[in-house]
């Protein structure tokens, strides 16, 4: 297997692909430009799309390339319940979110990037510790894809990985720059009709090519007794566990998630991150079957690198046809979820470092000219790091980490009065000050210190199950089920939870951030207004006529009637 | 698990998704002929 020769897509073929790609992208996005963009439509697109717009943007956004490819890994290393421990739990967290953003969104209608609704609730350092983490991770994120991009158009093509990346950075950043966040939005309908379009011919294809049913007979042998197990604890140790902690903090950090939340008309929520989550986790799922009948049929990765294992699968085992429908699988996510970064980055500078800094009025033309700028700076910088082909995975599941340190502080503003700037800055960085050197073992984990960092690590245990209940059945019942999740794990995992690094470095992310902004925030006395978040919230491109204020006043009477009790 | 369970534990996953396409394009249809009706643009 290792020297097959792969099929590839001729240069005419692969140039005529993209040319129809990027050009029916650029085609939507030109329909939709105005000669005059409003800075809060680049943003949000006017807080009011419906579910087929939401949803499929969701749906594109959360599904990139680099999840296909690691899930198909997690299928062919740990066996047929591999699949399941990334594809589900990654979907089950965006359904765990949604009440979250439905309260976000009551508390903050107007709004246009979660750290700008830190600085209304809290103050300067919160904002900008959202917004330097989101910044880091869309960069990140941003990389990752240009290199599967790159990397695709080298294995597939006689095009070089650097053109690759310049082509794809170059298609999404043209249809993305002009119209911003309604472009990305509109352009992830015809990306998601492509992708799941493609996984729904894809997967039968591949799995009849290599043998059908009968792969499942002849390669058993191919199997450990872990692999072959729907309850296989290697799989739930090495992926299931640390994917869960670390999801849960992408999907409550990440700011292309918030600006759709933001964009969504307010209630289509539910049903928009319903659609993600079966969405999102059939594909994953279902590509990740692929790495399974690839480990039953006894394939090899190419030159041992998993992440080549679907591309070489396709080029293995497809022809012209169904290898065009591949790239376009693998082209539609990566820039789907490529331009929701772009976006994000934009309105991070536009609102979070520009707008929303000290008494003046921000100018909306100035704004506008940030955020392209932005683009353009970020896809730059992207490109360059693409080049180092530096391993972005290890550098996402980092920051997923580091966002562990937020969630509590970040969920507990938007429902508790009591929670103060210095609690929430004191509490993440107490977190990241413990969560460093357990992460990367700079402490010896020998005797009572390993077994000190594992019952710290089984509070956060407790924490990710409380705050999965949290949203939909409220704080008691939350602190009862991570009352019993801590109790029900801490006999298995104290005494060896230290030796998995990633894991027990995220758990403790958790636990110190939420025992330290909860003990800080009990001795304040005062309680914070949460319709002063609307207030200070509103649009910064107001129409003629209606002034800052009045928009900010408008935003703040419809946050009044929907706000949600506190709990 | 027997080849057959196996198989369907492989395939059931395409169906899912070709039913969760068929909804997101008939919401965004909907959407975009009532956009049109009412002479607005859809974002």
């Amino acid at each position: 297997m290792d020297d097959v020769q792969l099929q590839q897509l001729g240069g005419p073929l692969t140039i005529g692909l993209l040319v129809l790609f990027f050009g029916l992208t650029m085609l939507i996005s030109l329909r939709i430009s105005r000669r005059k963009e409003n800075a809060d439509a680049y943003m949000t697109a006017g807080n009011g799309i419906g579910l087929g717009v939401s949803a499929a943007s969701m749906t594109a956004t959360w599904i990139w390339a680099a999840s296909m490819y690691a899930s198909a890994t997690s299928g062919y290393v740990y066996g047929i319940s591999g699949p399941i421990h990334y594809g589900l739990w990654g979907a089950l967290m965006i359904l765990f979110i949604y009440p979250y953003g439905r309260r976000i969104r009551a508390v903050a209608p107007r709004a246009h990037t979660l750290a700008e609704v830190m600085y209304a609730r809290h103050g300067r350092s919160s904002q900008l510790m959202l917004a330097g983490s989101n910044i880091l991770g869309s960069v990140i994120s941003l990389t990752s894809n240009f290199i599967a991009g790159g990397a695709l158009i080298a294995m597939l093509s006689p095009f070089s990985f650097s053109q690759g990346i310049v082509v794809i950075a170059g298609g999404v950043l043209l249809y993305t720059l002009w119209s911003g966040f309604r472009a990305s939005v509109l352009t992830d309908f015809i990306q998601v009709c492509a992708m799941l379009g493609a996984v729904v011919v894809v997967i039968p294809a591949i799995f009849f090519a290599m043998g059908g049913p009968a792969v499942f007979v002849e390669g058993a042998s191919n199997l450990t007794p872990q692999q072959t197990s729907f309850f296989s604890s290697d799989a739930f140790l090495n992926q299931g566990a640390p994917y869960i902690a670390a999801v849960l903090a992408y999907a409550i950090g990440n700011q292309t998630i918030a600006q759709r939340l933001f964009a969504v008309r307010e209630d289509l929520i539910k049903p928009t991150f319903i659609t993600a989550t079966i969405g999102y986790g059939a594909t994953i799922i279902g590509i990740g079957m692929l790495g399974v009948v690839a480990l039953y049929a006894g394939i090899n990765p190419m030159e041992g690198d998993l992440n080549n294992l679907i591309p070489q699968l396709a080029g293995t085992y497809f022809g012209p046809v169904l290898l065009s429908i591949f790239f376009i699988m693998i082209i539609g996510s990566l820039a789907s979820t490529a331009d929701s970064d772009l976006s994000a980055l934009s309105s991070i500078m536009m609102a979070d470092v520009y707008g929303r800094v000290g008494k003046r009025k921000a100018d909306p033309r100035l704004m506008l000219t940030v955020g392209r700028a932005t683009m353009v700076i970020a896809t730059g910088a992207a490109l360059y790091f693409a080049g180092a082909r530096m391993n972005i995975l290890d550098l996402l599941v980092l920051v997923g980490a580091i966002w562990g340190a937020l969630v509590f502080p970040v969920i507990a503003s938007f429902y508790w009065e009591k929670v103060t700037n210095k609690a929430f800055t004191v509490s993440v960085l107490a977190a990241l000050a413990l969560f460093f050197p357990v992460r990367f073992g700079w402490i010896p984990m020998d005797g009572a210190v390993g077994y000190v960092f594992d019952v710290v690590a089984v509070v956060g245990v407790g924490v990710v199950a409380g705050l999965m209940t949290f949203g939909f059945f409220g704080a008691r019942p939350a602190r009862i089920v991570g009352l019993i999740a801590a109790l029900a794990v801490a006999p298995f995992a104290i005494g060896f939870l230290h030796d998995y690094a990633v894991l027990s470095g995220s758990l403790i992310a958790y636990a110190v951030s939420t025992v330290v902004c909860t003990v800080m925030s009990l001795s304040n006395r005062t309680g914070f207004d949460f319709s002063r978040i609307a207030r200070m919230t509103g649009d910064f491109d107001v129409e003629e006529g209606e002034d800052l204020a009045t928009a900010s006043a408008r935003a703040a009477i419809g946050a009044e009637q929907q706000l949600p009790q506190s709990r | 698990m027997s080849a057959f369970w196996l198989t369907a534990y492989v395939l059931m996953w395409p169906v899912i998704v070709a039913g969760v396409l068929a909804f997101i394009a008939r919401a965004f249809f909907r959407e975009w002929l009532e956009a049109r009706r009412r002479g607005e643009p859809m974002i």
